[in-house]
C-alpha cells in the first residue's frame, strides 16, 4: 500500500463483568470525551470528522439498527455514520479503507457492548446457525469451539496442562493493564480443576462475560500532526470467511487464518513474521486458540503447538501481553482490543506490561463457530 | 469529491436482483441470496473466482440470524473471500453501496461484490422496526415505521385536497411504473380515475396514511458488483461510474417538527443534499440530474422530500407530482422501477436504487427505460431516525467535462 | 352457478365445516358475512371458538364485518389462485365493518382444495390431443413439414391427425390426405405413453402398435412437444414447501445509567425530570446523556409540566403488537407529542392520551396553543415510562 494511514489516539473504559451503573451510551461517553481531550479533533464539515464508524451487535444490544441508539454520544448528529456489524477488527481496516480512499480524511472509530445485558451469550451465538439444522442441534459459537479445540489438540499435542498454563499466564498479563478484566489470579492446578463448559473446554479455558466500550481517532498521514505527535500507522488489512457447515472443513486446518494473515502480509510488505513483526495481540475466545492462532499466522510450526507452549512461544514472540481475549473483552470487541494493545505498546505507553524496541505489532480479530471469519490488522511505528 | 481527491475511480459491472415478492416459501436465505448473486455474476461476465471481497448487510432482528453473513456464506460465494458486514438499518443497502466505492477506491480490492437481501415474511417488520426504539421509553409507545406526521404537514401547507391528491398521484404513478418493472413485488393496475375514490377507500392506518400509500414488505435480495477503473474498463462496455455519496445520520428522538415558526427543525435530507451538491458544484439540481431512485416508503413522504432532495421551494414538488413531471417520460423521472412502495425487501431496498440508477444509465432497465438519454443519476437512501444517504452515479467518467452545459454552466 | 378454474362459490362454502381450524378461532363469538355479487350473501357464524352454521342468508344484519366482492375474486382469493392483498389494495375486496376481526377469519379456515375427479380414458385422450397445439416448440420444428395420424383403438379412441408445416402445429380430430406416418396403439397404451409410464420400444417390441410410414418422424415426437402435464398430478408428487415457524426470544437486563436512571426515578416521584443542555438550552425528554446539537455532556435537571399543550398527536388505526410482550394494543389510539409547561419550540414529550378523548385533540401550531392535557399516574409506580398511565385533558 502505497499511503499511509494512522491511528493518533484511542481510549477506553475498564473491562468489567458488568456495567451495571452505565448504559452504553454512558460508556460510549466516555470515551468520546477522551478522544475530543487528546486529539483536539472537531466535526467542522471541512476540516474535522465526517464519519464515524461504529462497532456493535443488534442481537446483543437486542435492538434493530443497534446504531441508532449511539448516534448522539459519538457525535454523528448531522454526520455519516457506517455501523461495522462484525469482527470489530474489521472496523479499522474499513475506517483504514475510507480514508485511503480518500473519501474522508478523518475517522472516529467507536464501539460497545454488553455482554451482561443478556441472558445468555449462547442463547445468543446460538442464533448465528441456520435455523433448520444446526440451531435445533444447540450448536453455540461455545460448544463447536469445542470440536476445534478436540481436533486441533489431538493434531498439535496440545494437553490439558498446556491449556492450563496458558490460562495462568493470560491472568498474570492481564493483572498488569488497568483496564482489563479483574481476574482472580490462579495456578495450573486450578484451571485443571475447574469444571468442564463442553469438553475438552473448561470454565477457566474460555473468556469470561464482559462488557467494554472503546474509541480511536485515524487520520489520513498528510494531516496526522493536526491531531497527535506519536501517531502509530496502519499498512496493512486483511480477512477470509470459511465454510459455514463444521462438517466441510477441517476444524484445525486454520484455512481462513493463513488467507487473512497472507493477504495482509503482502499488504503490509512482511515477509517473514517472525523476523519482521515484534509483538502479537491474538483474539483467544478459548486457551487452545492461543497457540492454533499462532500457528495461522505462522510464529509457530504448523501441528507443533504443544511444544510451541513448551519452549515458551508466548513469551518469546511477545505474544498476548494484554492478557488477551482469554481474560475478557466482549465478542466481536475481541479485535479493537487487541488493535488498543498494539497501539499502547507501539507508543510506549503500556505501563508495566511494555516491551522493549517494538516496531511493528498485529493484532488478530475473529468471530463465528470455530474462528469462521478471520482478519488481520499490521501496525508500525 | 469528498475530502480529497478519490484515490482511484470506481465503476459499477454487475448487477443481479430476484423478483420481489411476499411468497419465497420456495428458497431459505442463502438460497435467495444466492439467486441474485448468480445473476450479477452473470450480467458482469465474472465469475465467483474475480471476486475479492464481498459486503453483507440486512437487519438481522428481522429474521433473528446474528451475524447471518456466516450462515449466508452458502449463498454470498464468500468461502475464502475477504468479506465484511456493515449494517445501518433501512439505508444499509445505500451503505453496503457506499463501501463497497471505499473499499476498491482505496486501493485493496480491485472488484467487490455487495450483497443486501430480507426476507421480511419470516419476521414481523414493524414489530423489528419498533424493537430499534430505546427498550426504556420509546419501544412502548411507538409504531414501527408507521406515522402520520407527515401527513400532516404537508395538509397544513397546501391544503387537505390538494395535499391527499399529491400523494394519491405519487402513488398510482408510482403502481404504473412497477408495472412495467418484471422485479417490482406489487403492481395493482390502479389508474388516475381510481384517484378520488382510493382517497377514500383505501384503510387508514396512522393518521391520513393510508394503507396503499406505504410500501409494501418483501421478500428479495439485490447484488452489485464495483469495479477499479482499469478492471470496469477491461470488463464492463457500458460502465456506470461512482462520483460522490454522502451520509447524514441524525439523532434518535422521533418527535421532531418545527411546528413553530420560531423553531425550524433542520432536515436531513436538505442537508445531505445541501452539501454533496456543494461540494460537486451542482446548483441546479433538478436539471442536473436525468433520473432519481429514491427510498419512497410512503407516498406522502416521498412527496415532500422531493422538495429536500432537489433543493425546491414553496410548492414546486406538488406542482412536479401534479403535471406527472416524475412520470418516466417527465421532465424528472422518479424511480421508473416503481420504487419502494413497489417492492420493500428492507437490506436490499436501497442497494436497489443503486442498481435501477445505475441499469438507467447504462440503458438496461427494459421496459421502464426512460426514453431519453441518462447521463446523471442520483439515488438515495432512507433509515433510522430520517437518516439519509445520497450517491451520485455518472455515464462518463470525465463527467466534469462531458456535460458543458450541465455543470460547468452552473459552476459560474 | 359460474364456475371459475373448476370450482364454483358454493364449492367454498360447503366445505367451510371440513376447513375450520378451531385453533385460528380461540375466544371468537361473531358472525362474518360475506356478499358476493351476483351470486349471494352468506354468513358464517363462530361461537366460542366453533363453527356454530354457514348460512346462505338475505339478510346479513348482526356481523361484525362483512366482505364484499365478486365471485371470480373470491373463488381465486380462496383457492390462492389470486393474491389477497392485491385484490384489498387494488380495491376488488371491501370490508365493511370491523377489519380487524374480519382479519381473524383468515386464520380459521385451511385454504380451500378442489378435490379431485377421476380422469377417465377419454378425458386423457382428450385432454391430451386438446394441448398438442399448446405443447408444440416452434424452435424445434425449424425446416420439417409433415403430418403423424394416430389410430387410437378401444372404446375411448378415435383417430387424431397432428400436422406441422412451417413451424406451426394443427391437431384435428380425423384423418387426413397422405400423411408421412401413421401410428396404430390401443387407448390405455397411449395414454400410458404419454403420461411416462410405458415406451414406445417396449410397446413395439410387445406387438402393441403399429408403425405405418417415416419412422424417423415419429421419433421426433419428443422434441417438438413439451412434455404433457397430467392434471391430476400423477407422476412425482410435487414437494410440500415446509416453513419452520419459532417465536424467539432472549432475556434482557437493561440498566438505565445515571441519566435515564434520574429521569426513571423522577416518574417514581410523580416528576418529569427534563435536562438542559449547557450550551443551547434546549431540554431533553426523556434526559439524554448528551446533547446531540452541541456535543457536549448534559447533567442538569429540571423538574417541568406535568400539564402542557398537545402539539402534534399521531391518530394511531393500525396497532402492531407489541414486541414486548407479542400483544396487540386496541385501536385506534392515540400517541401525543406535548410541550409540557417549562420547554419550549420542539422539546417535547411523548406519551399516549385516553382512548375516549381521541377525537377531541387539537394540535398546536406556531403561538396557538393545542389542547391542554395532564398525566394520569399510576398508584403504584416502579420507574417506568408507564407510571404515567397516560394523559388526559385538563379541564
Amino acid at each position: 500500500m502505497g499511503k499511509r494511514v494512522a491511528i493518533c489516539a484511542v481510549a477506553q473504559v475498564k473491562n468489567v463483568p458488568a456495567y451495571r451503573q452505565m448504559r452504553f451510551q454512558n460508556m460510549l461517553l466516555e470515551c468520546f470525551e477522551s478522544i475530543m481531550e487528546q486529539t483536539k479533533v472537531t466535526f467542522d464539515l471541512d476540516k474535522g470528522i465526517r464519519n464515524i464508524v461504529t462497532c456493535s451487535d443488534d442481537v446483543f444490544d437486542a435492538r434493530t439498527i443497534s446504531n441508532n441508539g449511539v448516534t448522539d454520544v459519538v457525535g454523528a448528529h448531522f454526520r455519516g455514520e457506517e455501523k461495522m456489524a462484525q469482527e470489530s477488527i474489521n472496523g479499522l481496516g474499513y475506517a483504514m479503507a475510507s480514508i485511503l480512499s480518500g473519501h474522508d480524511d478523518v475517522i472516529l472509530f467507536m464501539g460497545h457492548c454488553k455482554e451482561s445485558q443478556t441472558e445468555s451469550r449462547r442463547m445468543c451465538t446460538n442464533l448465528a446457525f441456520d435455523p433448520f439444522y444446526c440451531r435445533p442441534l444447540g450448536m453455540d459459537f461455545q460448544n463447536v469451539d469445542a470440536l476445534q479445540a478436540r481436533a486441533y489438540m489431538e493434531k498439535s499435542k496440545v494437553t490439558d496442562e498446556h491449556l492450563a498454563t496458558i490460562v495462568v499466564r493470560s491472568r498474570k498479563n492481564a493483572s498488569r493493564d488497568p483496564f482489563a478484566r479483574e481476574n482472580r489470579l490462579v495456578d495450573e492446578k486450578e484451571v485443571m480443576n475447574s469444571p468442564m463448559l463442553a469438553d475438552p473446554i473448561r470454565q477457566l479455558h474460555y473468556y469470561p462475560v464482559t462488557d467494554w466500550a472503546y474509541g480511536m481517532l485515524l487520520c489520513c498521514e498528510e494531516r496526522v500532526k493536526e491531531f497527535t505527535a506519536n501517531p502509530v500507522w496502519i499498512t496493512g488489512y486483511g480477512s477470509c470467511m470459511d465454510s459455514y457447515f463444521i462438517g466441510d472443513k477441517d476444524l484445525a486446518s486454520n484455512f481462513s487464518l493463513k488467507n487473512a494473515a497472507q493477504r495482509t502480509f503482502a499488504r503490509a510488505g512482511i515477509r517473514d513474521p517472525r523476523k519482521d513483526i515484534q509483538l502479537f495481540e491474538l483474539c483467544d475466545h478459548a486457551a487452545y486458540q492461543l497457540p492454533l492462532w499462532a500457528e495461522g499466522i505462522g510464529i509457530a510450526d504448523e501441528s507443533k503447538g504443544g511444544a510451541w507452549i513448551d519452549e515458551g512461544g508466548p513469551d518469546s514472540y511477545n505474544v498476548n501481553l494484554s492478557g488477551g481475549q482469554l481474560n475478557g473483552n466482549p465478542l466481536l470487541l475481541g479485535g479493537a482490543a487487541r488493535a488498543i494493545e498494539c497501539f499502547l505498546q507501539l507508543r510506549g505507553e503500556a505501563g508495566k506490561r511494555q516491551v522493549k524496541g517494538a516496531k511493528r505489532a498485529l493484532a488478530h480479530g475473529t468471530y463465528g463457530a470455530a474462528g469462521q471469519h478471520q482478519a488481520v490488522v499490521i501496525m508500525e511505528i | 469529491m469528498a475530502h480529497r481527491k478519490k484515490n482511484r475511480n470506481v465503476g459499477i459491472i454487475g448487477i443481479g436482483q430476484t423478483k420481489h415478492s411476499s411468497h419465497r416459501e420456495d428458497v431459505n436465505q442463502p438460497e435467495m441470496i444466492h439467486e441474485a448473486v448468480s445473476a450479477a455474476l452473470t450480467d458482469a461476465n465474472l465469475t465467483m473466482k474475480d471476486i475479492d471481497c464481498i459486503v453483507h448487510g440486512n437487519m438481522e432482528l428481522f429474521e433473528m440470524v446474528h451475524q447471518p453473513d456466516l450462515w449466508h456464506t452458502l449463498g454470498t460465494g464468500a468461502y475464502g473471500k475477504e468479506c465484511i458486514r456493515i449494517t445501518t438499518g433501512g439505508t444499509v443497502g445505500m451503505t453496503i453501496a457506499c463501501a463497497s466505492d471505499n473499499l476498491v477506491a482505496s486501493g485493496l480490492y480491485d472488484i467487490v461484490m455487495a450483497v443486501g437481501f430480507e426476507k421480511l415474511q419470516e419476521g414481523h417488520t414493524t414489530g423489528g422496526i419498533t424493537n430499534m426504539a430505546d427498550p426504556l421509553w420509546f419501544r412502548n409507545l411507538q409504531t414501527g415505521a408507521l406515522t402520520g406526521s407527515k401527513a400532516y404537514e404537508l395538509i397544513s401547507e397546501f391544503g387537505e385536497e390538494r395535499a391527499k391528491r399529491a400523494s394519491m398521484m405519487y402513488r398510482i404513478i408510482m403502481d404504473k411504473h412497477a408495472g412495467l418493472n418484471q422485479y417490482a413485488h406489487r403492481s395493482f393496475g390502479l389508474e388516475f380515475e381510481q384517484l378520488d375514490d382510493l382517497i377514500k377507500s383505501s384503510p387508514k392506518l396512522v393518521g391520513d396514511l393510508k394503507l396503499i400509500e406505504m410500501c409494501s414488505q418483501s421478500d428479495g435480495a439485490c447484488a452489485v458488483i464495483f469495479a477499479c477503473e482499469k478492471k470496469t474498463k477491461e470488463l464492463s462496455r457500458h460502465p456506470v461510474w461512482i462520483r460522490d455519496h454522502i451520509t447524514v445520520h441524525k439523532e434518535e428522538v422521533f418527535q421532531i417538527f418545527g411546528y413553530h415558526k420560531d423553531y425550524p427543525v433542520l432536515q436531513s435530507h436538505r442537508f445531505a443534499a445541501d452539501q454533496l451538491y456543494k461540494r460537486n458544484n451542482i446548483d441546479k439540481p433538478l436539471e442536473y440530474f436525468d433520473v432519481f431512485e429514491m427510498y419512497d416508503p410512503a407516498s406522502w413522504w416521498a412527496v415532500d422530500w422531493l422538495r429536500d432532495f432537489f433543493q425546491l421551494r414553496g410548492d414546486e414538488h406538488i406542482m412536479l407530482v401534479e403535471e406527472k413531471e416524475i412520470m418516466i417520460d417527465g421532465k424528472m423521472p422518479i424511480n421508473p422501477s416503481g420504487g419502494v412502495i413497489g417492492s420493500n425487501p428492507i437490506g436490499a431496498t436501497a442497494l436497489i436504487r443503486v442498481a435501477e440508477a445505475a441499469l438507467q444509465i447504462r440503458g438496461d432497465a427494459g421496459k421502464h427505460q426512460i426514453p431519453k438519454p441518462v447521463k446523471h443519476a442520483l439515488a438515495s437512501g432512507f433509515g433510522g431516525t430520517m437518516w439519509t444517504v445520497l450517491m451520485m452515479l455518472e455515464k462518463e467518467l470525465n463527467w466534469q467535462e462531458a456535460d458543458n452545459g450541465g455543470i460547468l454552466g452552473n459552476q459560474r | 352457478m359460474a364456475e371459475y378454474w373448476g370450482i364454483n362459490v358454493e364449492d367454498i362454502f360447503n366445505s367451510m365445516k371440513d376447513r375450520f381450524r378451531p385453533e385460528g378461532a380461540t375466544d371468537v363469538t361473531a358472525s362474518f358475512g360475506y356478499d358476493i355479487r351476483e351470486e349471494g350473501k352468506w354468513k358464517v357464524s363462530v361461537f366460542h371458538g366453533t363453527l356454530a352454521a354457514v348460512e346462505k342468508i338475505d339478510n346479513l344484519s348482526g356481523c361484525v364485518a362483512t366482505m364484499v366482492t365478486d365471485g371470480e375474486t373470491f373463488v381465486g382469493v380462496n383457492t390462492g389462485t389470486v393474491d389477497a392483498t392485491n385484490a384489498f389494495m387494488g380495491g376488488k375486496v371491501k370490508v365493511e365493518g370491523d377489519m380487524g376481526a374480519f382479519g381473524r377469519t383468515g386464520r380459521m379456515f385451511r385454504k380451500y382444495v378442489p378435490p379431485r375427479k377421476e380422469m377417465s380414458t377419454r378425458d386423457y385422450l382428450v385432454d391430451m390431443f386438446g394441448t398438442v397445439e399448446s405443447r408444440f416448440k416452434k424452435d424445434a420444428a425449424r425446416d420439417l413439414d409433415f403430418i403423424i395420424t394416430i389410430e387410437v383403438s378401444g372404446d375411448a379412441g378415435g383417430v387424431w391427425s397432428v400436422i406441422i408445416k412451417n413451424q406451426s402445429c394443427t391437431v384435428v380430430n380425423d384423418r387426413v390426405d397422405n400423411p408421412t406416418v401413421t401410428l396404430e396403439v390401443a387407448d390405455k397404451d397411449w395414454v400410458d405413453l404419454t403420461l411416462g409410464k410405458t415406451d414406445a420400444q417396449t410397446l413395439l417390441a410387445a406387438g402393441r402398435g403399429s408403425v405405418r410410414g417415416d419412422i424417423a418422424i415419429a421419433m421426433k415426437w419428443g422434441e417438438i412437444f413439451e412434455k404433457y402435464v397430467d392434471p391430476m398430478g400423477g407422476g412425482e408428487p410435487e414437494q410440500e414447501l415446509l416453513v419452520l415457524k419459532k417465536t424467539i426470544s432472549v432475556g434482557q437486563k437493561f440498566s438505565t445509567g445515571p441519566i435515564m436512571g434520574k429521569f426513571l426515578n423522577g416518574l417514581k416521584a410523580k416528576k418529569i425530570l427534563a435536562n438542559k443542555c449547557p450550551k443551547c438550552g434546549r431540554m431533553q425528554l426523556p434526559a439524554r446523556e448528551i446533547c446531540a446539537d452541541c456535543r457536549v455532556r448534559v447533567t442538569d435537571f429540571v423538574e417541568v409540566g406535568p400539564k402542557g399543550q398537545v402539539r402534534y398527536m399521531e391518530y394511531v388505526y393500525y396497532a402492531s403488537p407489541d414486541p414486548l410482550t407479542g400483544e396487540t394494543r386496541e385501536t385506534p389510539y392515540g400517541m401525543v407529542n406535548i410541550l409540557l409547561d417549562g420547554c419550549t419550540g420542539n422539546d417535547t414529550f411523548a406519551h399516549l392520551i385516553r382512548r375516549d378523548q381521541i377525537d377531541l385533540i387539537k394540535n398546536g401550531r406556531d403561538d396557538t396553543p393545542g389542547t391542554r392535557v395532564r398525566p394520569v399516574w399510576n398508584e403504584k409506580r416502579v420507574g417506568s415510562i408507564f407510571d404515567i398511565q397516560h394523559f388526559e385533558i385538563d379541564e
